[in-house]
């Protein structure tokens, strides 16, 4: 029986359909068809696909599965789940201070338009200044800080209403 | 010297520590534990709130709490360090790098305490520690140094410097160090931009906001060199590359550097020992060099501890920097100055994210299998099921490979941090296997801009075998009989957050009910 495999990667939008068989597994992605024999040995699996093996190592968590290969790693987040993977309590349009540090600059403001990777503000941390932009295109709804504020990790510094809700295109 | 180490002079059989209490965290404190342990050394481990049970409290003999979380309140905190020192009867104290590692008042607070600082004196520790001093000491020994002004307080001075020096510029803190408060500046309006910046970090990292301006070497080579001083004479012990460079702070590190002749090799190691001498040093330190294009070099700064890539020299020389710096501080003799074999790079594990800003991750390590192989080093901070805090430096590991060239070392490495898997936060291993597989690092082109100067992709899809990999692992236990039916579905969380959903259209989105 083939089943449609839907998840998500760094804001891309991954679907597949997959069937299994004894040992063996078929993924078919944008029309084309791979075949794997695999074996699984707890956190580790084994494929082979067209000759060639590949070994994995896959784990969950809260945030959703890691798969290594290579040693690239992958985050790969269920449907519904994306906004999990940005970090401990970040919903998608909420930017958090990643570190205990102190607020350099401010440059988004309330009510501004924002395109992916503008930057919003710069805090000052450990080691160095970080520039935090922002994740997708949107609107500014609420500065939660001023230049010189002293911020907790993961304080609540933007909020940011993204332009274009992801996800009802399939 | 100390009077704690002149009681213990006798450099033919040095009466080593007993016990030693190590002041850091994460990997180093581990890398200096191990060395303890096979010195026969009983090792204390410190640790804040934040790291109970972190790997470094696993590996030593005993642990004590020194406080919350924020550095300032632990692994800063030079009353509490001192206490657990007394409390465990340890005779010294191993300050590792970064922390208390270049503190003067830390040096002098232990030899008060009647308690070794394996380290040098606060006396060199200031002359050499401090750009400004520094500087004027590499003058004195005749050591190259890079056309430029100390404390520089006003931008118009500034500019007036800059018109005499040449543009482009940079703009260094005095007491800083690994980058912070630097900032270039290729005409007099980037100069005014970046001036006061530049000093509102010095400010704030260092409360001292006065600035280096100098000349910018370009393109330049950032080269150092290991140094092992006993207070009287000083070796050095060959150089490191450390040119690739995100925002001034290292990721890979090599020895040799590729384009360093003979000639200027020995020159550079010459005035590092000139140096070493002229501060009457005792223990380990780097000597920092910009190399320019020409094979010219002029003196950056020195680093008055145990550097983070000092795995690379030890590769090569087979010399333990940790034991060397632990005997001399115990009154000791130098080891001999030792050959030099082979390649070794080095690859920092960051839990950072290279595509985005280098933002720090978080996490907890659900995964993790570290590589292993001829050649092949690991220096890990991290254990499995341990929190990675944003707290600290982001540095969870180093990987370290030999070989007899540069491309066994850096096939090695390649193929090492290949093998490594580490699952729950995201680190920069994609990134530095970019990196290695470079051709401008193949190649041995590199420089310290070239992290910068260019954009690195990095992975921009989910090949086949890792999807592959997730629909096995989000499959049925793989001991279930009746793998893909509908009831092996029911148990599993991953159905109700939707992860599966039927192959029909209609039901194409349907399957979310439960997040």
């Amino acid at each position: 029986m083939s089943r449609r495999l839907v998840l998500h990667w760094s804001g891309k939008h991954l679907e597949a359909d997959v069937s299994f068989r004894d040992g063996g597994v078929t993924l078919t992605r944008d029309a084309a068809k791979v075949e794997a024999s695999y074996r699984r040995e707890g956190a580790w699996i084994t494929l082979t696909i067209g000759g060639v093996t590949h070994r994995a190592a896959v784990a969950k968590d809260a945030r959703g599965l890691w798969v290594s290969c290579r040693g690239r790693t992958w985050l790969l987040v269920p449907e519904g789940r994306e906004g999990a993977a940005r970090g401990s309590a970040d919903a998608p349009d909420e930017i958090r201070a990643p570190m205990t540090g102190r607020v350099v600059s401010v440059a988004a403001r309330a009510g501004d338009g924002a395109r992916e990777g503008d930057l919003l503000l710069t805090i000052e941390a450990m080691k160095m200044e970080f520039k935090l932009t922002a994740p997708e295109d949107g609107v500014v709804l609420e500065v939660a800080c001023a230049e010189g504020d002293r911020v907790d990790l993961g304080q609540l510094l933007v909020r940011l209403k993204p332009s274009a809700v992801e996800g009802e295109t399939a | 010297m100390t009077p704690a180490r002149a009681d213990l002079a006798r450099p033919s059989a040095p009466r080593l520590f007993r016990k030693v209490l190590v002041a850091n965290r994460a990997e180093i404190a581990a890398r200096v534990c191990r060395t303890l342990r096979e010195m026969k050394i009983a090792s204390v481990a410190v640790y804040s709130e934040a790291d109970r049970g972190a790997h470094h409290t696993r590996v030593a003999d005993e642990a004590v709490c020194i406080g919350p979380p924020a550095p300032s309140d632990s692994y800063l905190n030079m009353a509490a360090l001192l206490d657990a020192a007394r409390v465990t009867g340890a005779e010294a104290i191993h300050p590792g790098y970064g922390f208390l590692s270049q503190s003067a008042a830390f040096a002098r607070a232990c030899e008060k305490a009647g308690v070794v600082f394996i380290g040098p004196s606060a006396e060199s520790m200031e002359l050499l520690g401090d750009k400004a001093s520094s500087r004027r000491a590499a003058e004195r020994s005749g050591v190259p140094t890079i056309p430029g002004v100390e404390g520089v307080a006003r931008i118009e001075d500034a500019l007036r410097e800059a018109e005499k020096i040449g543009y482009p510029v940079l703009l260094k803190a005095v007491g800083g160090g690994g980058g912070r408060g630097m900032r270039r500046a290729g005409d007099a309006g980037e100069l005014r931009d970046a001036f006061e910046s530049a000093r509102r970090e010095a400010a704030t990292a260092f409360g001292d906001d006065r600035l280096f301006l100098e000349k910018l070497v370009h393109p330049a080579r950032h080269v150092e060199i290991q140094i092992l001083g006993d207070g009287s004479d000083a070796i050095a012990i060959g150089e490191r590359e450390c040119s690739l460079q995100r925002r001034y702070q290292k990721i890979v590190e090599e020895s040799p550097c590729s384009v360093l002749s003979e000639k200027t090799r020995a020159a550079m190691e010459a005035a590092a020992v000139a140096l070493a001498r002229e501060a009457r040093y005792a223990g380990a330190a780097t000597v920092e060099f910009l190399l320019g294009p020409g094979g010219d070099f002029y003196f950056l700064e020195v680093n008055t501890r145990l550097q983070v890539e000092h795995p690379v020299t030890e590769m090569r020389s087979g010399l333990d920097l940790v034991r060397a710096q632990i005997e001399v501080a115990a009154g000791g003799v130098l080891p001999k100055k030792p050959a030099l074999r082979g390649h070794a790079i080095e690859a920092r594990l960051n839990a950072e994210d290279p595509y985005h800003g280098y933002l720090p991750q978080t996490g907890n390590v659900i995964l993790l299998q570290w590589p292993a192989g001829d050649g092949v080093r690991v220096d890990a901070g991290i254990r499995q099921w341990q929190p990675v805090h944003a707290h600290y430096d982001s540095l969870l590991a180093k990987v370290i490979a030999h070989g007899r060239d540069r491309e066994e070392a850096r096939r090695r490495l390649i193929a090492a941090l290949e093998s490594l898997a580490l699952l729950g936060v995201a680190t920069n291993q994609a990134f530095l296997l970019e990196l290695l597989e470079d051709r401008a690092f193949a190649t041995g082109e590199t420089y310290t801009h070239t992290l910068e100067s260019r954009a690195w992709p990095g992975p921009d899809a989910v090949p086949d075998e890792a999807l592959l990999a997730a629909a096995i692992a989000l499959q049925a236990p793989p001991d279930a009989s009746r793998v893909g039916r509908d009831d092996a579905d029911r148990y599993s969380p991953w159905t109700r957050l939707g992860v599966w959903g039927r192959a029909t259209p209609a039901n194409r989105g349907a399957g979310g009910g439960g997040a």
